[in-house]
């Protein structure tokens, strides 16, 4: 069993790759960065509050046999406040955030239009996503769905501990070509003609090589160019002239008719397909509640991020703030039933802030009512996740979305945004190590 | 003629014991220098055609034949200038191409396959011995790194794509993904996954070439074989002026008391007086 997560064992793989790279220095060859490529933790809290939004992300199970398949649906919104460093998403792609391709993808949609190419996305707007991976290599790994976006790197969404169980041999992935062959195994095709081809190359270069090798070489060379008395006629023989001559005949003959049988082998071949898909957002839902941020404070001994927001119902139902989802933390509300309600049983645990999310006045909104209450997330994640650095970010603004539920349990969705200004000390004496206060 | 004592390689006369030590000292520097050139032309490529040598899905048309000849000329022109000149050996681009597929079966296998679980089929690099064993013998034939350009780095490029089509050709199969056609290629790097190299990084056929149809390939051939030319004579004259044995004298070693064997300690010392004046009289109590 090989268990691997990017932010868990990041600095076990850096180190390794380190020494990896020191062992092969004589032959200086890359170990690929792949799989040391992110750590969620480490990507900037602007990056992760302020970009793809994943919501109602579901895994349809958490263990699979190598070859078994899991289906990871799920939502996500571009947020409208998109950082300004970031280009916008004009090329993205719906990966999987894996340590390696540890589990293949099949298939993969954006609004059921197939993810096999990029495509531009709008901000402001939601998309529905399914990935369905298969079981490859046995382990306990942390697979996360993602956008990647040009310019703007891999964008992440929950990571789930998926297991594989089995043996890495039994993995298979086969396909019929268009053409008519039937491939086994993809990780294997081809392989045969790149051994036979590249061996007999390389058999070949030996062979000239050798030629020269196996006479003496450097500093007999050498002084025979250099100095008086040298044969040089001795250095380059007729003979190798002539053994030169049909070496090239010979190797530009076998590539010409090489290409030849291989057209005739494989007649029907088309390029590699780099086109952009084109995807229509999700019908647009107008936002029933809107949201001011009077005031936002991060309480950085009590890690908790507070906000006195004026919340307006714009619509036709009640609405009941239910969650704050920021950077894959589902803060919720623990007085909305309805929100605890959408709690899948397989969602991760470290994705769902115990204390939840702390509301001074928690009763629906009446249609066009406005309220203003403060609104309270609190919770060690801000630290172990980091997102507390946003206090060092020249572009302090936090963002996320709202989540209400009307009577009948239905779902509205808003943007909030705010500037972020930290609190340093408060008046209770809370520090980091004592987040509850009191005399200290 | 002292009989046993001495052999004769290529009309001068060397004794046995010095000929068996030179043999000795050949492959010591055979074997360090494929190491150093597998390390080195590793690392240049890596650099400059990286991406496209080494996945499946970024190898087309356009940009692959264009810039890996172009980027892989670069040592086999600047080691032909040493090998030539200083040995007469035709071997310096054979040479280097090994050693350059040799590092990277080495990296691929390990580092990708094993490591990080990338299957074979999809980081095979790509095959440039049949260019440059034409390349090294252009330069036997003629002698001449003009005419070897003109030739033989005419050849390097051309050859490139109808080398690898041989092993390639498998992975341009059409095939049906989610409804949708694309090559076994492409599905290949779909499902097996890069975490950090998404689908629109890849460049495939981006540009006018495409507006010929289906002879991109051709085109970009013979539009690299031009680049290579140059690139070739560039690089000749990169080896040129590598191959400068330059020495400074190691003032070092005297301050730290060493001297040369046959360097009379007087000489020594007035090397020291010589070059740590400054020192002397700020150390002076
Ligand atoms: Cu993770």
């Amino acid at each position: 069993m090989r268990t691997f997560c990017f932010h868990e064992s990041s600095c076990v793989r850096v180190v390794l790759s380190a020494a990896a790279a020191i062992m092969q220095i004589g032959i200086l060859t890359f170990v690929p960065d792949a799989a040391l490529a992110h750590g969620e933790r480490n990507q900037e809290p602007f990056l992760r509050m302020r970009t793809a939004h994943f919501y109602d992300v579901k895994w349809s199970t958490n263990e699979i046999p190598v070859n078994g398949e899991i289906v990871v649906t799920g939502k996500f919104r571009l947020f409208p406040i998109w950082p300004v460093n970031l280009p916008l998403p004009e090329a993205a792609f719906l990966g999987n955030g894996t340590p390696g391709p540890v589990l293949a993808r099949t298939e993969s949609y954006i609004n059921g239009v197939p993810a096999i190419q990029s495509t531009k996305l709008e901000l402001n707007r939601d998309y529905e996503f399914k990935t369905v991976l298969k079981g490859r290599v046995p382990g306990y790994h942390h697979v996360h769905p993602m956008i990647n976006v040009m310019g703007a790197g891999p964008l992440l969404g929950p990571g789930n501990w998926l297991t594989v169980t089995g043996n890495e041999s039994d993995f298979k992935l086969s396909i019929k070509t268009l053409s008519g062959e039937t491939i086994d195994n993809l990780e294997t095709w081809g392989l045969g003609r790149v051994f036979f081809w590249h061996g007999l190359w390389v058999a070949i270069a030996i062979v000239w090589l050798v030629w020269w090798l196996r006479r003496p070489l450097l500093l007999p060379r050498f002084r025979a160019l250099t100095e008086k008395g040298g044969d040089r006629s001795q250095l380059v023989t007729s003979t190798d002239r002539l053994f030169g001559a049909g070496l090239l005949v010979a190797t530009i003959l076998t590539v010409f008719f090489g290409f030849q049988a291989t057209d005739t082998a494989y007649p029907r071949t088309v390029p590699l397909q780099g086109s952009r898909a084109t995807v229509e957002p999700l019908p647009e839902v107008p936002e029933q509640v809107k949201v001011v941020v009077n005031k936002s404070n991060y309480d950085v001994p009590g890690r908790s991020l507070r906000m006195n927001v004026t919340l307006t119902n714009n619509g036709s139902s009640s609405a009941q703030l239910g969650e704050f989802l920021t950077s894959n933390q589902r803060f919720i509300n623990h007085e909305v039933s309805q929100a605890m309600a959408t709690v899948d049983p397989n969602y991760p645990k470290e994705l769902l802030p115990p204390n939840g999310l702390k509301v001074s006045d928690s009763r629906p909104l009446k249609p066009g009512e406005t309220k203003t209450v403060d609104i309270e997330a609190a919770d060690a994640a801000w630290e172990t996740e980091r997102l507390s650095s946003l206090i060092n970010d020249p572009d302090n603004t936090l963002g996320g979305l709202l989540f209400y539920y009307d009577e009948h349990g239905k779902r509205t969705i808003s943007n909030v945004s705010g500037p972020m200004v930290p609190v340093f000390t408060d008046p209770d004496n809370r520090t980091a190590e004592n987040p509850k206060g009191g005399a200290g | 003629m002292q009989g046993g004592t001495s052999v004769r390689l290529y009309g001068l006369e060397w004794p046995k014991e010095s000929a068996r030590i030179s043999r000795v000292f050949d492959l010591l520097v055979a074997a360090i220098l494929f190491l150093a050139v597998s390390g080195a032309f590793h690392l240049h490529y890596m650099l400059t055609a990286g991406d496209w040598d080494m996945w499946i899905d970024w190898k087309d048309r356009q940009w692959w034949v264009t810039l890996t000849p172009i980027m892989a000329i670069t040592f086999p022109a600047a080691l032909q200038y040493v090998f030539w000149t200083k040995f007469r050996l035709p071997i310096a681009a054979t040479f280097a191409v090994v050693c350059l597929l040799f590092g990277q079966w080495i990296n691929r296998y390990f580092g990708f396959h094993l490591w990080s679980y990338f299957p074979m089929s999809e980081v095979i690099p790509a095959l440039l011995i049949p260019g440059a064993l034409v390349l090294d013998i252009a330069l036997l034939l003629t002698g001449n790194f003009l005419f070897t350009a003109m030739s033989g780095a005419f050849a390097f490029a051309l050859l490139f794509y109808p080398t690898n089509w041989f092993w390639l050709a498998p992975y341009r199969l059409p095939v049906e993904v989610m409804g949708q056609l694309v090559s076994v290629g492409d599905y290949i790097s779909y499902a097996f996954t890069r975490t950090a190299l998404p689908e629109y990084i890849r460049l495939i056929e981006r540009g006018t070439l495409r507006t010929f149809g289906g002879h991109s390939a051709i085109i970009a051939s013979f539009f690299s074989a031009f680049v290579s030319i140059l690139m070739y004579l560039a690089w000749w004259h990169i080896g040129m002026l590598l191959a400068r044995v330059v020495t400074t004298p190691n003032t070092l070693k005297n301050f730290m008391g060493l001297t040369d064997k046959d360097e009379p300690a007087e000489a020594a010392q007035k090397a020291i007086d010589g070059t740590s004046l400054q020192g002397r009289s700020v150390a002076a109590e």
